[in-house]
Formats: C-alpha cells, sequence, structure tokens
C-alpha cells in the first residue's frame, strides 16, 4: 500500500467499517444485506467480496442491495431511499434483512435505525456501520457479530467448540479452519458452529451451545467478552500460533473440558520435530524480514520457529515473506518454512 | 428505481483514478477514507496514494491532513493529482483554494456524481487535451486502466502502427501528462466507452474489418503510411479464423450468445460472433448506456438483472466478467469485461487490434468446444 498515514494513528489504514461488516453479514446463508449509501460503495464491496470468493474457491456472489444514494438524495436526505429498499427487500424470500449504513450516510444524518425499527414481517437488522466514520474494519467485524449474536437465545450447553469471527477474506481461512479443527479432533472435540462463516440463522440459534469458544485472534476480545456474558461461555483469544503456541492451545482446550491432553500433546511435539527436520537443508542460513513485521507477533513466532531449524536473522539475511497474522498451527509453520525455503533458493 | 441489487459496474471516482493514473508522470491522491482507497488500489494495476481521512477531518477540516500526504510528494512524485470522494465532496471545503500553494491536478469526481465512465471523462477535462499541429503521428485512444486488456490493445495498436510506418502521437491515458497537451491531428480508437474525444477519429480497432477502414484512412491523411503489411495480415488472418470457425460449424451448432460488457466490446462480440460463426445473439446487456445494435439490447446495472437475463434466454455461450462466470451454469464463458477476478492475468492479452480479434474467436471456441466435451 503506498500512503502516508500519521504514524500516531493506525486507524487510517484500518479499512472501512463497511467492509468489515459485510465480511461477515454475507456469510449468513438465505439472508439480503441492504447498504445504505451511493451504488458506488456496493459495488466497490461487492467486487471485493467476489474476489475474495473467488479465491477460496467459492463461486456464490453475495447477496446485497444499494439504496443507490444520489446529489439528491444527499442534499435532501436518504431515509426514503432506505425505506423503498427495505420495503421491496422485506418481500424477498430471506430469513433476515441486515442493513448497514455507510459514511455518506451517517455524515448527512440518516436516521437508519429509526427507519428500521417498523415491522416488515422479517427480522430487520441494523448494524452499526459508518464507512470510516465508524471505525475500522474490525469495528465493522465486531458490531456484525455482536448484532447476530443477539439475535440467539440461550440453550443447553454440549460437548463441543464454537468458531468465532474467522477472517472470511483471508486466503487460508479454509486451511487455518481445518488446523484447528485437526487439534480439536486430537482431543475428541467437535466443532459446533462456525460464527459467522456459511452458517444460516437457524445455526445461529445453537450460538449458545459450546463449552468454549476460540476466536480467531484477540482483536475479537469484546466480542467474546459479550458471548461470556451472554451465554456464559469462555473463551480462548485466538487460533494457535507458533509451535510452542499450538502445543499451549492443546492444553488450553483441553482444561477447558476438563480432559487429558498428554497424548495429544506428545504427538504434537513428534509432528513438529518431523517438519523442522523437513527443513534441514536450510540451517545455518541467514534471512530477514520487512520491517513492517518486526513488532508483530509474525516476528516472535518466526524467531521461535528459526531457532528451532539453526537459521539466523540478520538484517542483511535473505528477506523472506511474513505476514502480519502468524501462521495458524503446526500446518501454517510448515507452509511458511516453503516459502523461506522458496526465498532462499530465488 | 434509484437501489441497485450488486451493482456492477464501479464509480465516478474510480473512473478518475483509472485516467489519471494512466499517465506515468502522475501520482494520484484519493482524498477520501481507506475504504474509498482500497477499491481502486485493488483493481488498478499502479501504485495509488491516500489522505484516509478519519471523523476529526470531517469535523473539523481536512486541510492539514491534505497538506501532510501533498507534503510527503512533493519533491518525490513529478505531478500531482487529488481525486476527491464523497465525503469531502459533500463537507463543502473549498478544497481548491487549500491546494493554491501546490501545483496540483483537482478532480471533483465524487463517486454518488455517476459511473466509471463519468469520472474518466471529468478527469481527463480537467487535463485539457489539446491537438499540437506540429506532432506527427495517430493517436491512440480508451487506454483506461480499469480495462484489463487495456495494455494489450496498447501494444497491439503500437504494433500495427509500426508496421504500417506510422508514429504513435499520444496515448490516451497511458503516456506521460506533457503529451495530453500535444496530441496529434488524428485517432484511433480501442475501448472506445473511454474515447478522449481529442483530435479527428480515424475509426476503431475492434474486428477486422473496423482495423482494414481505420487503416485505410490513416493512408489518406498520413503521406508516409504504408499500410499494406496490415492488409496482409488481416487478409492472412482472416482465412485462418474462417477455417476455425468453419471447422467448429461442421460439428457444432452456432453458439446462442448472452453478451454483458461496455457497450464498445460488447458491440464487437456481437458483430464478431454472428459474423464468423452465425451466432444468434440473444441479448446485449451493456454496463453502460447502450448505442444502437441489430440485436436486442439494453443497460444492465446490477447482478440479479444479468441472472434473469441468463434464466431466460438459457444461451450456450455467455460473455461478461467473473460476476456472470460465478454463475452456476452450464454455459460456456469467455471473460470480456472487468472485473476479472479469480484468475491469474499477467500477460498483455488484447481485445482490439488482429491479435485482439484472433484472441477473441480462439477463446470463444476453446470455451465452447469445452463445454461440449
Amino acid at each position: 500500500m503506498t500512503s502516508n498515514p500519521l504514524p500516531l494513528n493506525l486507524s487510517r489504514s484500518g479499512g472501512c467499517t463497511l467492509t468489515g461488516a459485510l465480511s461477515v453479514t454475507t456469510r449468513v446463508r438465505n439472508t439480503v444485506t441492504i447498504v445504505h449509501g451511493p451504488k458506488g460503495c456496493t459495488h466497490h464491496n461487492f467486487s471485493l467480496l467476489h474476489a475474495t470468493n473467488l479465491d477460496n474457491d467459492r463461486v456464490t456472489i453475495p447477496d446485497l442491495i444499494s439504496t443507490g444514494l444520489s446529489e439528491c438524495d444527499i442534499i435532501f436526505g436518504g431515509e426514503g431511499a432506505l425505506e423503498r429498499t427495505l420495503d421491496a427487500a422485506a418481500k424477498r424470500d430471506v430469513s433476515t434483512v441486515f442493513v448497514l449504513s455507510t459514511c455518506i450516510a451517517d455524515t448527512i444524518g440518516d436516521d437508519v435505525a429509526a427507519v428500521c425499527r417498523k415491522d416488515r414481517g422479517v427480522p430487520v437488522v441494523p448494524v452499526p456501520t459508518g464507512g470510516f466514520l465508524g471505525g475500522t474494519f474490525q469495528n465493522g467485524v465486531n458490531n456484525a457479530l455482536t448484532a447476530i449474536a443477539d439475535l440467539a437465545e440461550s440453550c443447553p450447553k454440549a460437548w463441543c467448540v464454537n468458531i468465532i469471527g474467522e477472517k472470511n477474506l483471508e486466503y487460508e481461512v479454509e486451511e487455518n479452519f481445518k488446523e484447528v479443527t485437526r487439534l480439536l479432533a486430537a482431543l475428541g472435540i467437535p466443532v459446533n458452529l462456525r460464527f459467522v462463516r456459511d452458517c444460516s440463522m437457524a445455526d445461529i440459534h445453537g450460538l449458545g451451545a459450546a463449552r468454549l469458544n476460540i476466536l480467531r485472534d484477540e482483536d475479537l476480545h469484546e466480542v467474546g467478552e459479550r458471548l461470556r456474558l451472554r451465554f456464559g461461555t469462555p473463551f480462548i483469544s485466538s487460533f494457535p500460533a507458533g509451535l510452542a503456541g499450538t502445543i499451549g492451545f492443546l492444553e488450553s482446550v483441553a482444561d477447558n473440558f476438563g480432559v487429558k491432553s498428554l497424548r495429544a500433546v506428545r504427538e504434537e511435539k513428534v509432528l513438529q520435530e518431523a517438519i523442522l527436520r523437513e527443513f534441514d537443508d536450510i540451517s545455518g542460513t541467514e534471512i530477514s524480514f520487512d520491517p513492517s513485521v518486526l513488532d508483530s507477533d509474525t516476528f516472535r513466532l518466526a524467531c521461535e520457529v528459526a531457532e528451532g531449524i539453526g537459521i539466523t536473522i540478520d538484517r542483511d539475511g535473505c528477506r523472506v515473506p511474513a505476514e502480519i497474522s502468524p501462521p495458524v498451527g503446526t500446518a501454517g509453520v510448515r507452509r511458511m518454512l516453503h516459502r523461506w525455503r522458496r526465498a532462499i533458493h530465488a | 428505481m434509484p437501489e441497485c441489487e450488486n451493482p456492477l459496474w464501479p464509480c465516478a471516482m474510480t473512473g478518475a483514478a483509472a485516467c489519471l493514473a494512466g499517465f506515468e508522470d502522475i501520482t494520484v491522491v484519493i482524498h477520501g477514507s481507506s475504504g474509498c482507497y482500497f477499491y481502486p488500489a485493488t483493481l488498478l494495476p499502479v501504485p495509488l496514494h491516500g489522505t484516509f481521512i478519519l471523523e476529526n477531518e470531517v469535523i473539523f477540516g481536512s486541510e492539514q491532513r491534505l497538506h501532510e500526504v501533498l507534503d510527503g510528494l512533493v519533491g518525490k512524485a513529478e505531478k500531482i493529482a487529488v481525486v476527491m470522494t464523497c465525503i469531502p465532496a459533500i463537507l463543502g471545503e473549498d478544497v481548491r483554494s487549500m491546494l493554491k500553494s501546490y501545483d496540483v491536478i483537482l478532480v471533483d469526481s465524487p463517486g454518488f456524481s455517476g459511473d466509471v465512465e463519468t469520472g474518466y471523462k471529468k478527469a481527463l477535462s480537467v487535463l485539457a487535451p489539446s491537438v499540437d499541429p506540429d506532432r506527427h503521428g495517430i493517436n491512440i485512444d480508451g487506454a483506461c486502466l480499469f480495462d484489463p486488456f487495456s495494455r494489450g490493445n496498447v501494444r497491439e495498436i503500437v504494433r500495427l502502427l509500426g508496421c504500417a510506418s506510422v508514429p504513435v502521437g499520444t496515448v490516451f491515458c497511458s503516456d506521460r501528462f506533457e503529451c495530453a497537451g500535444h496530441a496529434a491531428a488524428y485517432t484511433v480508437g480501442t475501448n472506445m466507452d473511454f474515447a478522449s474525444g481529442v483530435g479527428s477519429l480515424l475509426g476503431g480497432t475492434l474486428g477486422l474489418e473496423e482495423i482494414s477502414t481505420t487503416f485505410s484512412r490513416i493512408a489518406s491523411v498520413c503521406p508516409e503510411a504504408d499500410i499494406s503489411p496490415v492488409d496482409r495480415e488481416i487478409e492472412r488472418e482472416e482465412e485462418r479464423i474462417v477455417r476455425a470457425c468453419d471447422k467448429y460449424l461442421r460439428r457444432f451448432d452456432p453458439p446462442q450468445a448472452v453478451i454483458f460488457s461496455g457497450f464498445s466490446y460488447a458491440a464487437f462480440a456481437a458483430r464478431i460472433l454472428e459474423h464468423y460463426l452465425d451466432a444468434d445473439i440473444l441479448y446485449v446487456g451493456s454496463r453502460n448506456e447502450p448505442g444502437t445494435l441489430p440485436f436486442p439490447c439494453g443497460h444492465v446495472k446490477g447482478f440479479s438483472h444479468v441472472t434473469s437475463l441468463i434464466r431466460k434466454f438459457n444461451p450456450d455461450l455467455v460473455l461478461g466478467s467473473s460476476f456472470e462466470r460465478s454463475m452456476d451454469s452450464m454455459q460456456a464463458f469467455v471473460g470480456l469485461t472487468p472485473p476479472l477476478r479469480g484468475i491469474v492475468k499477467l500477460a498483455p492479452h488484447s481485445v482490439a487490434g488482429i491479435t485482439g480479434t484472433l484472441s477473441f474467436i480462439e477463446n470463444v471456441l476453446n470455451a465452447c468446444m469445452d463445454r461440449k466435451k
């Protein structure tokens, strides 16, 4: 990204609240999302969601409707346009209508919540988003998860976990989920609900059934807290990252369920050692990272892995790729090492 | 109805950014939020800058932030252009006066002011392009970064002009900024949805017949031109096209096609399919305001309209963007329209020129034959 953000204000590059919320609401099946703003905002997000869906081998199209605010609506108010669009959407065969605002709607002062209160025979759920006025991409995600969670009722607990707040726009989202389920399976614990990834409103009513919520990352802390207060469900604050982090994850989940983790931990350590041996050929090399990741969890994890394999991290070393989000679990470390090897051999 | 289900075409701000960023020495700054920045940044294959304004600037004004970003670029960028997005446009700030101490181009093209073509034309008008009577050559028109075939189109027309010994004038909009004000007197088009209107238009380059006509006109206005190599190439390649299409028709019925694209490309595709494959053009859905065609045609703005047309006509060939490709259907598909997401595209493919027609027919035949397997 070529930009010039203020050094003290990271929210400048934090993305759009609307995009964050859409990454959640468009993953609830048989629902429609109204975007109250100019047509361009909806197209931009439609196109981005479409692109990331294709990256994840998912060819379905997100169901969005723009209120198509024009210059005239911006001068005289856009609530009429929202009314019309909501009335039309409510006639469709959908279980829920989500309504998201934009920075334009917020700036002109449309009362979105008031328009949504009218009974239209179908649940209408306004999600507080105001483009950049509502905060960042992550605020949009959190607001949408919270608004949807509020629709679920309490239910009896069962022997299962929920996965909370997967990054639906992440390229390797399915691989990360697969890794977490592999670790959970080693402890004999199934997943109840991916909240929210391709589930129905009926599935979401079972949100309170899990004995443990596993958050995708620490940015979802407020969502985890809200679910803890509402359903009494404790949470683990992030997916497993790094070799020791993965072992810690297994132990933590096992503790929550009161099961023994010794065997699962032993097997995971054997797997980790085997993976490190696979990369013996890059032992003794020197690597470096993009400075933008030097303060991140990825860097800390990379140091752990580099030490385990006998690689030195040095400013003048071969630049290897690294994402801001650390790779998930042991499988994530293995994929990271393949990319390091490719860079070292390039 | 102003509301639109899954709108298919980008906003004016994106069009303005696509126009300006096509000039290699113009650095484009999107004056707006990060959300407005990220979309053109993912779509246009060039670096863009942003002011990434926050709530604070909406309340207290964006002047300081704008200056901060521009100060970081002054001295590094040869020429800076600032594109306004919706929020700064409605704040009522006098951005022009904020920028008076900077040598920048300001384009007021907020998203709500129209579609991508509106913004493109607005930005181009701000650049005030003009003809320089001393400039030799032929301008190439309709190169827009939003169009994934733009780079290939320019390369192909530069090649064909070279074959005809004709120098290239200004390429709108893929050139240096100063060239906009020194255009040649004559122009040939590629994607005419993004026509500049600069110079006398000699014709387009979509389809062999159009190329042949246009190059005849070039010969009549450029005494140094020798178009015989182009004519020979057209004759040779057309024979190959006819042979391939004829072979296809020995085994298969002509395609029944529905086409979704900007009007310029859609009209080209319909003409070519009918001409070489005797195709039945069931419907042409134009992303922008359509012109006149001898086929059923309309302005298709939203994805639900696309799906209803495909269900209604049940074609065996669909041309469009990756939105159309995403429909769960059995039609053969050829990508002609942005966005073309979910595929790797590195080589400069063209729609214009002789190579463009060859490539188009090749894609259609392969898609149709793959579907029959």
